[in-house]
């Protein structure tokens, strides 16, 4: 039977390809040289290609090949194969509806060609180069076809329509790549249990990232349950908008508030909640912007989800800037290019242009990209503004400088020259999740994935301010409990970002930084002395060493110290927060709406996990919870988590 | 050595293009005349239908006048020239369900309608290939179609040569299916 169907497969071979009419192949010939001579009056002699470009794609291809001998090769369920194309087109089709028809108007020189075709959408393939006349000098733009001939369409009126969004459809991937194990994650071991006895500060980095977040959803969408590893809690956590009230003025940058109430999955437990508020620029305040768009346009790049969705993110932002911010967009594939220098937002179309013509081809020379990126950064540095270099891929800088070390070295010098990175993640399949914290976390920016338009506008445009405006910057939490009170303690999340002790005052230690309105939250489960769930059994010595403590600290359960520094600043200021009786909560119900949720969240993210602490926490629980602290939910995120929990639930079948 | 010819061939497209891009015209005549019939048959293979081939090979040319000036030698120049056509593949793709035709019907009627000589078993296959994932679809297009090794294929996709092999492995069982449903 196999033989009989190789066989069968063999005529495939055999089929004669119709000829063209020697007609089209004439019309395609002159409007190629059309085209070409339209190019030529319209753009200055450019420079030439590099000489090392064999070497590099020899690296690539040797890369791929390392990388994909590895990795298994999953065999997608044959319901999969139906759903997943036309899945694909619906998103394509959304994607379309976002912007006008591409016919053009007919220019004389190739009308004719148009003409004679046989069907009736052919305005597009004639080569009017009106478009091109406004790249001026010797400025060459080196997108793999950024001056496609559909560059006319551009000078149609394309507004990003803002009022139009779809709810969350998953853009799938119309092929059913393989879903192997090219995607990387960074994550440590889940936090151990500490004994406060022996350890009693914990020190952590704050994130203010949210990719894992949108990873696990799309996974579970996708109708699997996401890796273990590949969920990181905080970033569940730190996904929603939370209600605390921030500071009223900038020179305090933020407010804590910090909650002890019930374990819900653990009822000899406590949770101490720390939410951290962020002051908020107002609107009139807002530095000016210099960023730059460092687009991957290699050839896994072609996909509904990835470019063209990357077009209509940048589109929505480009609405939340002001006329006075500078936009350039950096392309990198088999090679970097500008392929548009700095440009005031105030020439929208220009910026809209360019980002139309951008075209995926090749493979993926991230480093090159991300100097070029830095270049232009540099060259339009606003002083006292917001500079920063937005990063768009779907995976990996695998030509150039590939270990991440590397790279993290080039984004620290830059990030001291005062420009700051932060990354974007498109599709699946290729994402390197690990290159993605790496960068943001040493460029100090957000990593944030986005798997759908509506993820774009929570992202770019909900949280614009937040993503762009920092308050605070190498912002640290140290912990200090109380052994007296808590017997042991187990921070959840922030496993990558663990910092040491001594860290903690070291101002030249890097730590995240929190943008204009961000909220933070750290949570801690703690077993207080006496709680029957205790892990370790107590030190017979231990006692002695706190005694000679005044009689007023005793009660405190923990002091919660917070590090920051203004922006530009060399020195941290320091926040200290005692968690005395008064932040105690007796029951769950008690605690606020947001306090919880995130509870909601943190629990969910370590059922995801897979973490033993919770195999008799159900997801009708979580489910419970959520429901019943859902609050205002303008945005529907809260909704969408409950409708998450829901397929896991589904999708857990142990 | 059919390999050497291959990259023969490559050595003297990329000399070309680099010359093209320089604003060579003769160069870029040159260039186009010798890849038309790949850039049609690749059209041809992924839409089934001739004139839609022919579209879409006028398209590709056209973008091609604009787009060699941004061609650096750095990949191989077929590599470069394949997404332009699979890009404007799809744009066409894209247009058809827009002006309101089925998703299904652009993907396997077209070829019903317009397969060209004869339509032996070889035709119904390859009108079975193109309802096939769009990777599949190129994949065998490439190795089958073109008669590429998989190594070949694989550097004109920018993939890995195992993904080639596991889109043509994919693309078998898929097929098989069609072909056992047919027999029965």
């Amino acid at each position: 039977m196999a033989n009989k169907l190789n066989d069968d497969f063999d005529i495939l071979r055999s089929t004669k390809v119709p000829q063209p009419s020697k007609e089209a192949r004439d019309r395609a010939l002159h409007a190629a040289l059309a085209a070409f001579d339209d190019a030529a009056e319209n753009n200055a002699p450019r420079t030439q290609g590099n000489a090392s470009g064999g070497r590099l794609t020899d690296r690539t291809f040797r890369f791929w090949r390392e990388v994909m001998q590895k990795k298994l090769i999953a065999v997608p369920a044959f319901a999969g194969l139906v759903a997943l194309p036309i899945a694909g087109v619906i998103g394509w089709q959304l994607m379309d509806e976002l912007r006008p028809d591409m016919t053009l108007p007919n220019d004389g020189a190739s009308s004719e060609a148009a003409e004679t075709t046989a069907s009736g959408h052919l305005g597009r393939r004639v080569a009017p180069q009106s478009a091109i006349v406004e790249d001026s000098g010797a400025f060459v733009p080196s997108a793999i076809s950024p001056r496609s001939v559909i560059s006319g369409e551009a000078l149609i009126e394309r507004s990003a329509r803002p009022g139009y969004l779809p709810q969350p459809v998953p853009m799938m991937v119309p092929s059913s790549a393989p879903s192997d194990g090219r995607e990387r994650f960074a994550n440590g071991d889940t936090n151990p249990l500490k004994v406060t006895a022996e350890a009693p500060v914990s020190t952590f980095s704050i994130d203010v990232d949210t990719a894992s977040y949108a990873f696990v959803r799309r996974s579970l969408r996708e109708g699997v349950l996401p890796l273990p590893e590949s969920v990181r809690v905080e970033e569940l956590i730190n996904y929603f908008p939370y209600d605390w009230q921030g500071p009223s003025s900038a020179s305090v940058p933020f407010n804590t508030r910090i909650t002890v109430m019930p374990t819900p999955w653990n009822e000899n437990t406590q949770l101490m909640h720390v939410a951290i508020k962020g002051y908020e620029i107002n609107q009139t305040a807002k530095p000016r912007s210099n960023l730059v768009f460092l687009v991957d346009v290699s050839g896994s790049m072609n996909e509904p989800d990835k470019l063209p969705l990357l077009k209509n993110s940048f589109r929505l932002l480009l609405d939340k800037l002001d006329s006075d911010d500078t936009v350039s967009i950096v392309t990198y594939a088999g090679r970097a290019g500008t392929a548009l220098e700095p440009t005031k937002v105030s020439e929208k179309q220009k910026i809209l242009q360019a980002l139309d013509h951008l075209e995926a081809g090749g493979s993926t020379a991230g480093e090159d990209g991300l100097r070029q990126a830095y270049q232009l950064a540099e060259s339009s540095f606003v002083e006292g503004g917001v500079n920063r270099v937005m990063l768009a891929t779907d995976g990996d800088f695998n030509v150039g400088q590939t270990s991440d070390d590397d790279l993290k070295r080039l984004i620290e010098d830059k990030r001291e020259s005062g420009v700051l990175l932060s990354v974007l993640g498109f599709g699946r399949g290729n994402l390197n999740d690990r290159m993605m914290q790496t960068i943001a976390q040493n460029g100090n920016g957000i990593a944030a994935y986005i798997d759908t338009l509506s993820e774009a506008e929570k992202v770019l445009v909900q949280e614009a301010s937040s993503s762009l405006f920092t308050i605070a910057q190498d912002v640290k939490v140290q912990v200090e409990f109380n052994p007296q009170q808590v017997a042991e303690y187990r921070l959840i999340g922030y496993e990558t970002r663990a910092l040491a002790r001594e860290d903690f005052n070291n101002d030249r230690v890097d730590a995240g930084d929190i943008g204009s309105g961000h909220s933070v939250t750290a949570i801690y489960e703690i077993t207080p002395v006496g709680s029957p769930a205790r892990m370790t059994d107590e030190l017979r010595y231990g006692g002695a060493r706190t005694q000679g403590s005044p009689a007023g600290e005793m009660e405190e359960l923990a002091f919660v110290k917070l590090r920051y520094k203004q922006p530009g600043e060399a020195h941290s200021k320091l926040i200290e927060t005692p968690v005395t009786e008064d932040n105690v909560v007796a029951r769950f119900d008690e605690a606020g709406e947001s306090e919880r949720f995130s509870a909601a969240v943190a629990a969910f993210g370590q059922k995801l996990r897979r973490s033993s602490d919770l195999s008799s926490f159900g997801y009708d629980q979580i489910i419970d919870i959520a429901n019943a602290s859902r609050g205002a939910d303008p945005y529907g995120y809260r909704a969408e988590f409950l409708s998450l929990v829901r397929l896991a639930a589904a999708l857990d079948t142990k | 050595m059919m390999a050497l010819a291959q990259m023969e061939q490559s050595l003297a497209d990329r000399e070309l293009a680099r010359a093209a891009g320089r604003g060579d015209r003769a160069a870029f005549a040159a260039l186009v005349e010798r890849h038309y019939d790949f850039i049609y048959r690749v059209s041809w293979r992924l839409t089934g239908s001739r004139t839609e081939a022919e579209d879409i090979a006028q398209d590709v040319c056209a973008r091609l006048g604009v787009a060699i000036r941004t061609y650096r030698a750095d990949s191989a120049f077929t590599t470069w020239l394949y997404a332009i056509i699979t890009n404007a593949v799809r744009d066409a793709g894209r247009k058809r369900v827009r002006e309101g035709e089925k998703i299904s019907a652009w993907a396997r009627d077209l070829s019903i309608t317009d397969t060209g000589p004869g339509d032996g078993p070889a035709e119904a296959l390859w009108a079975a290939v193109r309802g096939l994932p769009a990777k599949q679809q190129e994949a065998v297009t490439l190795v089958y179609g073109e008669g590429l090794s998989h190594a070949r294929a694989a550097e004109i996709m920018a993939v890995s040569e195992t993904t080639v092999s596991w889109h043509i492995h994919e693309a078998k069982k898929r097929l098989k299916q069609i072909v056992s449903v047919g027999d029965a």
